[in-house]
């Protein structure tokens, strides 16, 4: 399998595997390392577990009753599955954007700080910096500025999406996990988007499950392509796309079958 | 697609839109249809009464002017004048034909009738010149003649209940006299130098019928200073009322033959004003004031701080222009009739309502005789024509201010909001008053809803957020089944087993209420500490209550063990007698700790499959997005899961509400049905959909009560309407600014 050589990385997995309730196994022993400040796609076909082992990152999966878990996974130096683990500190250090745009029934302001809220920050000139920081990093700020405590409900699809992004930063964590973001957006969205992921990169730790090849592509520094359970391969995002040392990669990315 | 297929599907999808076009409309409608039935059976309670002048001929000028009084039977069909010489001149009604004449103090050719005092049914004090009295009584009663095909006729008779000669004591300028037409007659005298004389004949019938007749004359000492102006005489003779021209009102007790009794001097008004007319509402028990100013005003004695009773001014009744110089009661109600300037006007003395005006055009009502039912008036006016009048008063106790307002009814110590609607007695006046229903209602409830509210919903929070899947499976049938339990088994429950023995335990229901969240409480420290030992991770989240349900059933039998000792030590033995002693609060066996027990369990299903449904159809991906910013299930549930299912929550306790302020079999078995306005816990209540039930199979068709109940049933159609309204509203409103789910 190949493999890429990764110094310091922030999210470690060793020889991960996931059972869903019923003992069928998701994932067969994933062994990859995430770099810090680097975009990495997740690809694959549909059920092959990239979504899954996305979950895996922030614990998601213990929503699910009766799933079992193998394996570590380090994340920030620490292994999550410990029994001692935090869940609610390890879901604030890595962050999620889902694949539906899911902002909560209450004002633009108060979906953005609502992590803090829950942390107990009351701090209103804190809050305040935050939002407006938290919202400049999404691109969001311009278009939302005069009308913070309206509903997050009045918003179009794009920019629900960007203020799901601004949420997830809002509470400064090391990595942020993406769930196919743009999947439910129309072009010029995924395209803002799609910058945004860019410009992210300076800060946070991306991880992103796409379908999308080409976004994939155009947004990662990393591509891994998984298939049934298995990392298949694993590189840089140019090598990987233009020479793929896999002929299931290669299948996979020429559109053979997906 | 096949023509024809499309053709046939478009068919069905016209039909099927009309199907529920009309459904949905006929619901509505016959909703509508339900309210208009009811209203309509209430609404005659606010219709105005109605006079209709039914007959009227002239009689000639000579025979007016020796009319001393009339009278009218019941049936509106035979009325008699009494003339001068004591002649009963009976004649048909409908067009004045004369019909027999009677002389039943005999035909005594020398004396002649100064006045007539009229009272109750067609009773006659015939007062002569030479100062004896005639007390004679005329009787109607239907005949049917079996020779003449059972025809109808109304026959009459008078006859004489007592005789009074004239007093020795000269020759008094005013008597008034009664006689209960079996062993006693009064007769009370005023004579001209101011002073009363009181004449009180005992007729005592030994078993073996020898009569023996004992007359005591007494001499009334007024104290009042002003001149005797009115007169009056309660119906057994017993109580006697003197008002004079400075306002005063003198009452005496003449129940005791041998020592009449000056009871009080009341001084009625603070002006002085002269008091014109006095006469005894129907039932004794409250006096008729006319007065020079044309004021009318209703008396009874209250007893005052001190025990003593006191002569009170309780109504003030719509007045006339001028003088008030004759007043009179109805026979039937507590109506009063008074005339003043030759015009008659009928009130309510309760509702004081002026019911109707008898004022014929041109002509000044000299005298009037109300039939016994009030149904008829028949009126002498001052030029000799006789009017008989068709009365339609159907409800003269209702207004707004009997229905809702406070009342001072007759022997009450102060107003009251009361629903008192029947008793034995026939002078007995049914209490209207809707607020101590309406209260009733409010209050079974509020403490049901008190109680049910918490629970349905943090069941439904706990049952849809925190249970595991298959526990839920399991109670969220078994709380629906709840639902489906008759109200009249839990009523019945709630009444024979719940209230004898909450009743039993009061102190172990209090104990338990301290012990059970202290239990709870401490149990849920000892698990959190206990979660950290290594078997114990392994218990999966979502049993925790496997773990605490012992500990629950442990403090209510702690409870229930210690309860008793604890009653004796804290309250003296006997917490319900501590309550009554300590702050007040009467305990009845049939309370609102029942009603909130009892009708709570009714109301909890609903509220709760409503707030359940809500709470998990809340798209999980919030739930997400809150778990994965590091927020804990408590505060998603508080802070995402809470608002997001408010709509449904909130039209789950609204239907819940809907549900208890309509509950009958349950208020109707457990609250103990007194109608009383008090928020106390410890007692009952009487909700107004409970009250439709007690009382409905008794009231008479179109009787007031019967209408009054109707009224209610339409204010809880209101009440209802009103929360489901406001419900939907709110319920709509949060939706908007809660979802686009």
């Amino acid at each position: 399998m190949a493999k890429l050589e990764i110094e310091n990385p922030i999210v470690q997995v060793n020889n991960l595997k996931f059972y869903y309730p019923g003992n069928a196994r998701a994932l067969h022993g994933i062994d990859i390392a995430f770099p810090e400040k680097q975009v990495t796609a997740l690809i694959g076909p549909s059920g092959c577990g990239k979504s899954t082992l996305l979950r895996c990152f922030n614990r998601m999966n213990d929503l699910i009753d009766g799933c079992r878990v193998e394996g570590d996974v380090i994340i920030d130096g620490e292994n999550i599955y410990n029994r001692n683990t935090d869940i609610i500190e390890l879901r604030r250090k890595v962050g999620m954007v889902f694949q539906k745009s899911n902002p909560f029934p209450k004002s633009i302001y108060e979906n953005v700080i609502y992590g803090l809220r829950i942390a107990g920050e009351k701090d209103r000139s804190l809050l305040d910096e935050r939002v407006e920081t938290s919202l400049k990093g999404a691109a969001l700020w311009d278009e939302v500025k005069e009308r913070l405590h309206e509903s997050a409900l009045g918003l179009s699809g794009g920019q629900m999406q960007r203020l799901c992004i601004a949420r997830a930063i809002a509470v400064n964590p090391k990595v942020i996990l993406m769930d196919e973001p743009c999947s439910a957006l129309d072009p010029k969205s995924t395209a803002r988007v799609e910058d945004l992921i860019g410009e992210l990169r300076e800060d946070f730790t991306i991880i992103i499950v796409t379908h999308n090849m080409q976004q994939a592509a155009r947004v990662s520094d990393n591509t891994a392509f998984l298939f049934e359970g298995n990392l298949i391969e694993y590189g840089l995002t140019d090598q990987l796309f233009v020479k793929p040392r896999n002929k299931q990669t290669e299948d996979y990315i020429t559109g053979r079958f997906g | 697609m096949n023509p024809a297929f499309l053709k046939k599907v478009k068919r069905n999808d016209r039909l099927a839109r009309w199907v529920i076009t009309i459904g949905g409309m006929a619901i509505i409608f016959s909703v509508i249809f339900i309210l208009i039935l009811i209203a309509r059976v209430s609404l005659p309670l606010f219709l105005s009464p109605e006079k209709a002048l039914r007959a009227d001929f002239q009689l000639e000028q000579a025979q007016a002017q020796q009319v001393a009084t009339l009278g009218v039977d019941e049936y509106l069909e035979t009325g008699y004048l009494v003339d001068r010489t004591g002649r009963f001149d009976f004649f048909t009604v409908a067009d004045g034909s004369p019909l027999d004449s009677v002389a039943p103090a005999g035909e005594d050719t020398q004396r002649r009738l100064l006045t007539v005092d009229s009272y109750g049914r067609l009773n006659h004090a015939l007062i002569w010149d030479d100062g004896s009295i005639s007390i004679v009584q005329v009787k109607f009663f239907p005949f049917f003649d079996a020779q003449n095909n059972n025809q109808r006729s109304i026959r009459h008779r008078v006859e004489v209940l007592g005789e009074f000669p004239a007093p020795e004591s000269g020759m008094p300028v005013r008597s008034l006299a009664r006689s209960d037409g079996e062993e006693r007659q009064v007769r009370v005298d005023l004579f001209a130098d101011g002073h009363l004389q009181a004449t009180l004949q005992q007729r005592e019938e030994s078993f073996l019928g020898d009569v023996e007749v004992t007359e005591e004359t007494h001499t009334l000492s007024r104290k009042s200073a002003g001149a005797v102006t009115a007169l009056t005489m309660s119906h057994n003779g017993n109580q006697l009322y003197i008002a004079t021209d400075a306002g005063e009102i003198e009452r005496w007790d003449l129940s005791d033959s041998e020592d009449p009794v000056l009871l009080e001097v009341v001084h009625a008004f603070a002006d002085q004003r002269k008091i014109t007319a006095l006469d005894l509402v129907f039932g004794d028990v409250s006096l008729i004031v006319g007065d020079a100013r044309g004021e009318l005003t209703t008396w009874f004695p209250v007893r005052d701080e001190e025990g003593v009773w006191k002569l009170t001014r309780i109504h003030q009744l719509p007045g006339h222009n001028a003088a008030i110089d004759y007043v009179s009661p109805t026979l039937h109600d507590k109506s009063v009739l008074s005339r003043a300037d030759g015009r008659v006007q009928i009130s309510h003395m309760t509702s004081e309502r002026l019911l109707l005006t008898i004022d014929p055009p041109g002509e000044k009502i000299a005298t009037y005789a109300l039939s016994t039912r009030g149904n008829g008036l028949i009126t002498l006016s001052e030029s000799g024509r006789v009017d008989s009048w068709e009365l339609d008063i159907p409800h003269p106790e209702i207004s707004a201010k009997t229905l809702f307002g406070k009342v001072w009814y007759e022997g009450y110590a102060e107003p009251s909001w009361s629903w008192q609607s029947s008793s034995g007695t026939d002078d007995y006046e049914p209490k209207l008053s809707l607020t101590p229903l309406i209260f009733g209602t409010l209050k079974g409830t509020f403490y049901a809803m008190l109680f049910a509210l918490p629970l349905a919903i943090f069941g439904a929070i706990y049952t849809s957020q925190f249970a595991r899947p298959r526990f839920k499976g399991i109670i969220k049938p078994a709380v629906e089944v709840m639902a489906a339990i008759p109200t009249v088994i839990i009523g019945f429950l709630a009444a024979l087993w719940l209230a004898p023995l909450i009743e039993r335990s009061l102190g172990s229901l209090f104990l338990s209420m301290i012990l059970v969240p202290a239990a709870l409480m401490i149990s849920i420290a000892l698990w959190q500490a206990a979660r950290k030992i290594d078997p114990l991770k392994r218990v999966e989240r979502g049993f925790e209550f496997l773990a605490v349900a012992p500990v629950l059933v442990m403090a209510v039998a702690i409870a229930s063990v210690l309860g008793s000792g604890v009653e004796s030590w804290l309250f003296a033995g006997d917490l319900k007698q501590w309550l009554f002693t300590e702050t007040g609060n009467r305990y009845d066996q049939r309370n609102c700790i029942i009603i909130a027990f009892a009708m709570g369990f009714a109301v909890i299903p609903i509220i709760f499959t409503i707030a359940e449904d809500s709470l998990s159809n809340v798209p999980p991906s919030l739930r997400a997005a809150s778990l994965a910013l590091g927020a804990s299930r408590w505060q998603t549930v508080w802070r995402v899961i809470l608002p997001s299912a408010s709509p449904g929550i909130f039209a789950g306790t609204m239907i819940g509400f809907g549900r208890a302020v309509g509950e009958t079999m349950i208020v109707l078995m457990a609250t103990g049905n007194t109608a009383i306005m008090d928020l106390s816990i410890f007692n009952g209540m009487r909700p107004l959909s409970a009250n439709i039930a007690v009382e409905i199979p008794e009231a008479p068709v179109d009787g007031s009560l019967y209408r009054t109940l109707f009224l209610s049933a339409v204010i809880l159609f209101v009440m209802t309407f009103v929360v489901n309204t406001i419900a939907e509203v709110v319920r709509q409103r949060l939706r908007a600014k809660y979802g686009r789910f």
